[in-house]
């Protein structure tokens, strides 16, 4: 190996953690000392030890044994809910779900108008929308594949926040309310490191949800891609009672150049697609 | 054309979903058991390695790597997560954390996926202190500590030997031939 730090080499010091990244996690600390020596290339190396690792993982899974009974119910229930019926619309056609499968168009025409207006583009409440869900205090969410999904966001480490706010090159974004009887009273804000793809929401009055019933999703759209598909960055909750909270972003995707954040109220666990109904929080880069 | 059950499932294809653990069921079962602490916890793990699947079946791009592979490292993360979150629990029953681990053999690997024949090729070339350690971090969970500790072995060794298994498996995987894939 060349010497360490060189053009065409990386650091000694980030390859070793990239490879703890990739085989036990990384402290928040260790996250931190990533951040400062990252370099555009180490998302590929880090891609490339993923795949190393995953392929000796199926190597070593050679006579993998069938899942106990229980869980693949349980697991049938999660799919036969996946794609609930509320998720696309039922005027859906069949060519038009195998593009998007939901209201793809809306998506497109929210992005450019969050660009070029910066929030003109929400809709106005339907006459008769269904009434999102506020959880009460005292609900907790029941033990559930969707629910479970979601980590607490209380339990979200905020240094990491405030370490990627303090980074030069994080994205800053403002979170505004918009018209959804939902987001009275939400404000909030977004931080997003484009070289490590981490990122953390923060709200301030975003109403409480009940997991039970309905989710918040974020949206992510990338200005290197189809505006037609925002990047879906992941489901998450409100606690009862909570007025002050961080979530960590977890875009499924490769995000080349955040545009625009948008959050919605979706069925437990998320959707691949959105009817975009409930959109209670928007923010759009500068 | 539409071929892979993870494009399927991004394209909305409800029935896709069950196939998907149908045909994954048992290598992502098979992953949250070894990176778990409890059969509860393994269960839990396969429910949420299932939906992030789910929910990331759009990013699936077979250029860059097969389904198996995809899956794996979804699962990968999430566990490897879970145990972090977990870490101030007890350690991992040591009877099931060292359960032994069934290679597969480097002629019919490709069965599996023809990334798995890579690796089980690249291993095979190791010396077996040096699959051990990859075997105890990489399919067992243990951290680079631990992994020094169990074996009386230095840290620095430990961290030598992973660096240099997985790049001996990324090389067989043929994987941009540049950086790292120099050293020895």
């Amino acid at each position: 190996m060349s010497e360490p730090g060189s053009p065409s080499q990386p650091d000694e010091a980030l390859l070793d953690l990239l490879i703890k990244q990739v085989t036990e996690g990384l402290s928040p600390a260790e996250q931190r000392e990533l951040d400062v020596l990252d370099t555009d290339a180490a998302s590929g190396y880090l891609r490339d030890f993923e795949q190393a690792a995953a392929a000796i993982a199926l190597a070593g899974s050679a006579n993998a044994n069938a899942m106990p009974e229980p869980l693949r119910q349980r697991l049938d229930e999660s799919a036969r809910t996946f794609f609930a019926p509320a998720a696309v619309p039922q005027s859906a056609t069949p060519s038009a779900r195998a593009v998007s499968g939901f209201a793809a168009n809306g998506w497109w025409a929210a992005a450019a108008c969050l660009v070029l207006a910066v929030f003109g583009w929400v809709r106005s409440p339907s006459p008769a929308p269904p009434a999102v869900s506020i959880a009460p205090p005292a609900v907790i969410a029941p033990p559930g594949p969707m629910v479970n999904a979601t980590p607490p966001p209380l339990a979200i480490p905020t240094d990491e926040r405030a370490a990627l706010l303090a980074k030069p090159t994080s994205l800053k974004i403002k979170l505004e309310a918009t018209k959804d009887p939902g987001a009275a009273g939400a404000s909030g804000d977004v931080v997003w490191d484009p070289a490590t793809q981490r990122g953390y929401l923060h709200f301030v009055g975003l109403a409480p949800n009940d997991p039970r019933i309905h989710q918040y999703q974020l949206w992510i759209f990338d200005g290197a891609r189809d505006q037609r598909y925002p990047v879906d960055g992941g489901v998450f909750d409100i606690p009862a009672n909570a007025t002050d909270v961080v979530v960590p972003i977890h875009a499924a995707l490769d995000v080349h150049k955040a545009a625009a954040f948008a959050v919605t109220v979706e069925r437990p666990g998320g959707v691949v697609v959105s009817a975009r109904e409930h959109i209670v929080v928007l923010g759009a880069a500068g | 054309m539409i071929s892979s059950v993870l494009q399927r499932i991004a394209s909305g294809d409800p029935a896709a979903v069950r196939e998907c653990i149908d045909e994954y069921g048992a290598l992502v079962w098979s992953l949250a058991r070894r990176l778990s602490r409890t059969p509860s916890d393994a269960e839990d793990a396969t429910q949420e390695i299932f939906l992030d699947i789910w929910r990331s079946a759009g990013r699936f791009d077979a250029s860059q790597g097969s389904d198996k592979v995809f899956i794996a490292m979804i699962a990968r993360r999430r566990l490897i997560d879970r145990l972090r979150k977990n870490s101030a629990e007890p350690p991992m029953d040591p009877v099931e954390a060292l359960e032994s681990v069934a290679w597969a053999d480097p002629g019919t690997a490709s069965e599996t996926s023809m990334e798995a024949e890579q690796a089980a090729r690249a291993l095979a070339e190791l010396r077996p202190e040096q699959r051990q350690v990859l075997e105890l971090g990489l399919l067992h969970g243990l951290s680079q500590s631990e992994i020094a500790a169990r074996l009386s072995m230095p840290l620095g060794t430990v961290k030598s030997f992973m660096r240099r298994g997985l790049i001996k498996v990324r090389e067989y995987m043929n994987i941009d031939a540049e950086g790292v894939l120099s050293e020895g």
